[in-house]
């Protein structure tokens, strides 16, 4: 039985060998960036590879599990955050470079329907009708723009009349998922996120929340910090920023 | 498409497998034999994975085996770096799927007929040969059973994997890591065609052992 396995199985385990052997390569520019990147980056990454003739790996996962595995070694050579408490707290504990941070955006929100709903809501106070059964924001304990949903619904005072038809997502990406599948019916996303055919927007007054500041800066760990500060040149550059407020990451003089 | 997280989830998953029965096995039979003191705590012990969530066990490692963490320090003294590498993403599928080995084992040494191994021995054969001609033969659909169920657990390890491994495309994003990524930036297309890949190594695992069980016995 196990003789003509354990062969078998071995061989499999070194042809496989092939596969992983490829991180012997020089390791590229590694940044690590808030899942509501994702869109922007993907557009901007090449771009940027191209300038400089290097390569880049993005990795992308919510805030704060980035920030807890920089925190612990994690191979990142660039930090962008969607909140700029977590850059600031790793900045003091020193794990960030406080002279390259900057900041590259003050997140936006918006008052999505899901397309299928039908009637597209265009003011907060439309959540509280029976129709809307489900509404999703990210979870206001941990993420940046569910704190701010939060905020936006207390400041119109509706959040009482919402409160029992909330639905969590883990992180922003998460939350636009329950629209896109119908789930919820309304919610409040990123507008960085918001440009899918699935959902219908209207912008939400900054005025209802705190900013959201998103800031970035370059590992202390990281063998080339000089080419993590040009990536975070690049982006809020003269070639990056166009991408960037397209994709709805405004500084503050762009909106 | 890019075929890098099927190669790497598979050497993840087989790495994995090997090292679970090897260190599973023999604490299965320990389990399964001997009363000792701290045998239950041994015992929640191994369970103990299978219910913390994974993304905070995936922390806790993070935070033992991490640059900061005793185990980080210790492996950096002497040059190494284990975590955010693919020996932590076996790491994460060893203890992710080591309990589903020694219970399953443990259940099958459990019912193996004692006299059968007293007779082994009252004819000559020393401890281990009792155990690779008797014991293990007769609870060898068990230990099998935990490894094709550790190898598919292993297969689809995510959430300590993404804690200790990182999720870093070309280096340590593995196939689960890879299909999640996909959903995330909307392309079902090729997390569709990713998920249908894993589908198919655990069909093929299985109809190829099935196989092989059949021709055996």
């Amino acid at each position: 039985m196990w003789r003509p396995l354990l062969p078998a199985v071995a061989l499999a385990w070194l042809a496989l060998g092939s596969g992983p052997a490829r991180a012997a390569e020089p390791l590229p520019l590694t940044v690590f960036a808030a899942a509501d990147l994702g869109f922007a980056f993907k557009e901007l990454v090449p771009r940027f590879e191209k300038a400089l003739g290097v390569r880049v790996t993005l990795v992308l996962g919510s805030t704060g599990q980035l920030a807890q595995q920089i925190e612990h070694g994690g191979p990142a050579d660039v930090f962008f955050a969607a909140d700029q408490a977590f850059v600031d707290r790793l900045v003091a504990e020193r794990v960030l470079l406080g002279e390259t941070r900057a900041l590259y955006a003050q997140g936006r929100i918006v008052l999505a329907t899901a397309s299928a709903f039908g009637r597209k809501l265009t003011e907060l106070r439309g959540l509280t009708g029976p129709n809307v059964r489900h509404v999703a924001i990210a979870n206001p304990a941990h993420a940046p723009y569910g704190k701010a949903a939060e905020e936006a619904l207390r400041k119109a005072g509706v959040w009482d009349a919402v409160r029992p038809k909330l639905v969590y997502g883990e992180n922003i990406r998460h939350t636009l998922q329950f629209l896109q599948t119908g789930a919820a019916e309304a919610g409040i996303v990123a507008l960085s996120v918001a440009n899918v055919p699935e959902i219908d927007w209207v912008p939400i007054d900054p005025r209802l929340h705190a900013p959201l500041n998103q800031a970035t800066a370059v590992v202390r760990r990281s063998p080339r910090p000089e080419l993590g500060l040009a990536f975070i040149q690049f982006v809020n550059g003269p070639e990056g920023r166009p991408i960037m407020k397209r994709y709805g990451f405004l500084l503050p003089g762009e909106f | 498409m890019d075929w890098f997280p099927v190669w790497l989830s598979l050497r993840v998953a087989l790495t994995a497998t090997a090292l679970t029965l090897l260190a599973g096995v023999p604490t299965a039979l320990l389990l399964a034999r001997k009363r000792f003191p701290g045998r239950n705590v041994l015992e929640a012990m191994v369970v103990l994975p299978l219910v913390l969530p994974p993304t905070v066990l995936g922390y806790y490692l993070l935070v033992v085996i991490g640059s900061r963490g005793p185990v980080g320090q210790a492996l950096a003294a002497i040059g190494v770096e284990f975590a955010f590498t693919w020996g932590a993403a076996v790491l994460a599928a060893c203890v992710g799927s080591i309990a589903l080995v020694i219970k399953s084992a443990q259940a099958g040494f459990e019912t193996v007929d004692r006299q059968l191994e007293q007779a082994a021995r009252t004819l000559g054969r020393s401890e281990w040969s009792v155990f690779w001609s008797v014991t293990l033969p007769l609870a060898w659909r068990s230990v099998l059973a935990g490894a094709v169920l550790a190898f598919c657990r292993a297969l689809g390890e995510f959430g300590i994997t993404l804690m200790v491994a990182g999720n870093i495309p070309g280096r340590t994003q593995t196939l689960p890591l890879a299909i999640y990524d996909r959903v995330q930036a909307a392309q079902m297309s090729e997390a569709n065609a990713l998920a249908l890949i894993a589908v198919g190594i655990v069909v093929v695992l299985l109809f190829g052992l099935s196989r092989l069980v059949r021709l055996r016995y």
